[in-house]
């Protein structure tokens, strides 16, 4: 297991390779850098221009810029971002745990009602349960993130239930412990609810037809026929060979919610990764696009991979191959 | 049925007989027919196809000529009566307001005075109509007082006379008495004006304020006439006077326009008279009709899946074939490739790509490039799959035989493989369809995609962000209705077209 892991990381390397190198490409082919703004202002000299494009490294030719950044990434060096005059790990850092506890919330709120409502709606197969089951998670599948952001902050500002977007209140300095989770959970709702909505409509479809499938095979029928209580059939049998496809979703799942839900966070201004890397890419801020680019790219490999090593912890099949 | 008919023997007549000889097209449309929300689904994108192909025709007003007098107007109210006569659908024009507390706009229906009788302050009588060609305008002079009544006297807070040519409907009552004197007397009402510092400075001297009057009434009329001389004329009293109404025609000829782009015609299917303009879902920020800008923002979100998925599955079924039939370093590059654009979070990349080209395209170019981009997102994929596909079925016998009759490459692929994938790729692309409806909404959205002036539901949505305005005018969210019921169309249309490919399912 332990060797596949470290087999599955290595050829990764050559796809984050190609990913930085084409990411290199697409933002350096865009015309004009970060550095426009100051050529088109009078008070920059161009002494002082020259400075700057010799400290970011930016008039040396496109094969050497990438060398440089390429030898300094891997060194732990990301680099200085232009905009926020900081060096770009600890930029992305603050904006990690933001995403990070976004997407956990999102997951466990989506999952565990998407996986639950599902097998609901399997047992009770065209029944009103079901139906209703089927109609919600159609409309969750067809309706646009931003545009059920929207709807939702239209909600919290007529009612006043909710804050109107922002990951804390402006007074939170002020609050306890308890008080400061609260406020954030408050938060968080908004965004989690947009962003679990869909996620938990494609969850239950899925866990709902597979279920289904399951159902009908010979071996539940044969558990069925030889008198094993309901139970047993329907979660020690059925659910546990349902459950396979919807790790390797899973593992889809989190990695592309690691990596940022930049229309939601720009309704919800949520400081994340999504909106981090949206500015950066306005404002051609190179090293910054980079990283978080190659950052989330990241994620989506260990994404992947994570769901693999689950899927393996589940079925004793795929375990079986590993070794 | 031709193929059917020709092999139909006495024996054969039997229940089985239609389901063994149909063609495969035939038992794929059977299937779909049964699908009831199947059929649902394509009735409601045919309605918006057509929406969006007369799109002109549709549209009361132009969805590019800005109203800065009407931003963010409401939904214009449809009437039925006049002083509870019958008269058919008809508008008032609207005239904006500020409040004079808050500061926001506000719009009441307001409408020219169409014929006025009465009698001026000297006793004459006097009767204007704008039926009468000498008469160009007819404005009022509305002049409205209002009193402070306290315990030690009364004192006149303010006094204004307005010249106006849109008189508010609400003022009707007004009109007709000749003038008006409302009572305030609740002590909330009364509260409003002593919380107004310029008033509460004025009532300092009559004791404690018990009432307020508002008096209000029309004073003169101005009437400006065809040869550009203008008369003033005292109002005495009112008899008898009529707003303006502006009636919804059929078939109205209204802002020109060429039909497909060719036949120059000014035929709508519905309008109204200007100066008034019929908004059926409210303005915008630039005053511009959202019904319209959504019919005219459905050309291009409608159209951006079909013309997306045709290059996706153009590069996917020759770069997929190409990979899957040859192998070796082709097939290698191809797929390392592919993995790493499908390493990418597909909406970054998108946005990546959409900043290496100039900002200040011309719109149809803007357009097609973001059918490229969006194409250029799908296609790894997309030729993963085939590829899979045709590795399968470069085993087949069938392959085999072709390859040993010396067939060339070329046909074997064209004629032989990529039929095969036809199935899924139909399928698929179907499903597809929404992701690129999103992914042009949501580049719209952020300011990468469509840009003003033209017309797309993500770029309406925008305007829509801005809390405070989505708060008042909330009809700006419309256009996401629409986009939720395309979306919602396409993936119940695509899953019965799954359902309808699907073999098991054709045979019943």
């Amino acid at each position: 297991m332990f060797k596949y892991i470290v087999r599955r990381l290595i050829l990764s390397i050559p796809v984050l390779l190609g990913v930085s190198f084409l990411s290199f490409i697409i933002i350096q082919a865009a015309p004009g850098d970060f550095l426009d703004q100051f050529r088109m202002n009078p008070t920059f000299s161009q002494e002082s221009i020259r400075l700057l494009e010799e400290k970011f490294g930016l008039n040396d030719n496109f094969f050497v810029q990438y060398g440089k950044w390429l030898f300094q990434m891997v060194q732990g060096n990301w680099g200085h971002s232009f905009q926020y005059h900081q060096p770009v790990f600890s930029i992305i850092w603050t904006r990690v745990g933001a995403t990070l506890l976004l997407s956990i919330t999102t997951l466990i709120l989506s999952w565990s009602i998407g996986i639950s409502v599902g097998i609901f709606a399997a047992l009770r197969q065209y029944r009103p349960g079901d139906q209703i089951a089927s109609v919600v998670a159609f409309l969750g599948l067809s309706i646009p993130n931003f545009f059920f952001a929207l709807l939702f902050l239209y909600f919290a500002a007529k009612t006043g239930w909710f804050p109107i977007g922002g990951i804390m209140s402006i007074n939170s300095a002020e609050f306890g412990f308890w008080q400061t989770i609260g406020d954030y959970l408050w938060h968080v709702v908004g965004p989690a609810i947009t962003l679990g909505f869909s996620g938990l409509a494609g969850v239950m479809r899925q866990m709902r037809g597979q279920f289904l499938d399951q159902m009908s095979m010979d071996y539940v029928e044969f558990a069925r026929a030889k008198g094993m209580p309901r139970r047993t059939v329907v979660f020690g049998h059925a659910l546990r060979n349902a459950i396979n496809p919807l790790i390797t979703m899973f593992g889809y799942a989190l990695s592309s919610l690691l990596g940022g839900a930049v229309l939601t966070e720009t309704v919800f201004s949520w400081p994340g990764m999504g909106r981090l890397t949206i500015e950066a890419l306005n404002a051609q801020d190179l090293y910054l696009v980079m990283a978080t680019l190659l950052l989330s790219s990241l994620m989506l490999i260990i994404g992947n991979l994570i769901a693999d090593i689950f899927l393996a912890g589940v079925d004793p099949r795929v375990r079986k191959r590993f070794q | 049925m031709v193929m059917a008919q020709e092999n139909q023997t006495p024996q054969q007549v039997e229940p089985s007989f239609e389901v063994e000889y149909m063609s495969r097209w035939k038992l794929i449309v059977r299937a779909f027919k049964k699908h009831k929300t199947g059929r649902i689904a394509l009735v409601i994108l045919v309605i918006f196809y057509a929406l969006s192909i007369f799109a002109d025709f549709f549209s009361p007003v132009n969805p590019y000529v800005q109203n800065t007098d009407r931003t963010y107007a409401p939904p214009s109210e449809v009437l039925w009566r006049v002083d509870g006569k019958f008269v058919g659908p008809y508008i008032y024009d609207v005239a904006s307001y500020r409040d004079p507390v808050t500061y926001q706009r506000y719009y009441e229906p307001a409408s020219v005075i169409q014929e006025i009788t009465g009698e001026d302050t000297d006793g004459n009588a006097f009767s204007f109509s704008l039926d009468d060609p000498k008469i160009q305008n007819i404005f009022t002079r509305f002049e409205s007082e209002i009193i402070a009544v306290g315990t030690e006297g009364e004192r006149t807070l303010t006094k204004s006379s307005k010249e106006m040519k849109l008189v508010p409907i609400s003022k009707k009552e007004i009109l007709r008495q000749g003038g008006i004197d409302t009572v305030y007397n609740s002590p909330e009402d009364l509260e409003v004006y002593l919380n107004n510092p310029i008033y509460s400075y004025k009532m300092n001297r009559i004791g404690q304020l018990t009432e307020i009057h508002v008096d209000e009434g029309i004073r003169a009329l101005n009437i400006e006439f065809t040869d550009g001389s203008k008369k003033t004329v005292e109002v005495g009293s009112i008899d008898d006077f009529s707003f303006k109404i502006f009636k919804i025609k059929l078939f109205n000829r209204g802002w020109e326009y060429k039909l497909f782009g060719l036949i120059p015609t000014n035929l709508h299917l519905f309008g109204v008279d200007s100066p008034a303009q019929y908004y059926l879902f409210g303005a915008d920020a630039y005053g511009r009709d959202v019904w319209t800008r959504i019919l005219f923002g459905s050309r291009i979100s409608l159209s951006v899946g079909f013309a997306g998925i045709l290059i996706t599955f153009t590069l996917g079924l020759l770069l997929g074939g190409v990979a899957g039939y040859y192998g070796g370093w082709t097939d290698e590059t191809l797929m390392r490739i592919t993995e790493i654009l499908m390493s990418i979070p597909g909406l970054y990349l998108l946005i990546s790509l959409r900043a290496i080209l100039p900002q200040d395209l011309p719109s149809h170019i803007t357009y097609l490039m973001i059918i490229v981009i969006l194409s250029f997102i799908g296609w790894p994929g997309m030729s993963r799959v085939i590829r899979g596909m045709v590795l399968s079925i470069k085993q087949t016998e069938y392959v085999e035989a072709a390859r040993a009759m010396g067939y060339p490459t070329r046909r074997i692929i064209w004629r032989h493989i990529i039929p095969n994938t036809s199935t899924y790729v139909i399928v698929s692309a179907t499903l597809a369809i929404p992701g690129y409806i999103l992914g042009e909404a949501g580049l719209s959205f952020l300011g990468f995609g469509i840009r003003e002036p033209q017309s797309s539901w993500g770029l309406m949505l925008t305007q829509a962000q801005k809390l405070s305005v989505l708060e008042q005018y909330p009809w700006l969210l419309l256009p996401g209705v629409f986009l939720f019921f395309a979306i919602l169309a396409f993936n119940l249309f695509g899953d019965a077209v799954r359902d309808a490919f699907d073999p098991k399912g054709l045979g019943n």
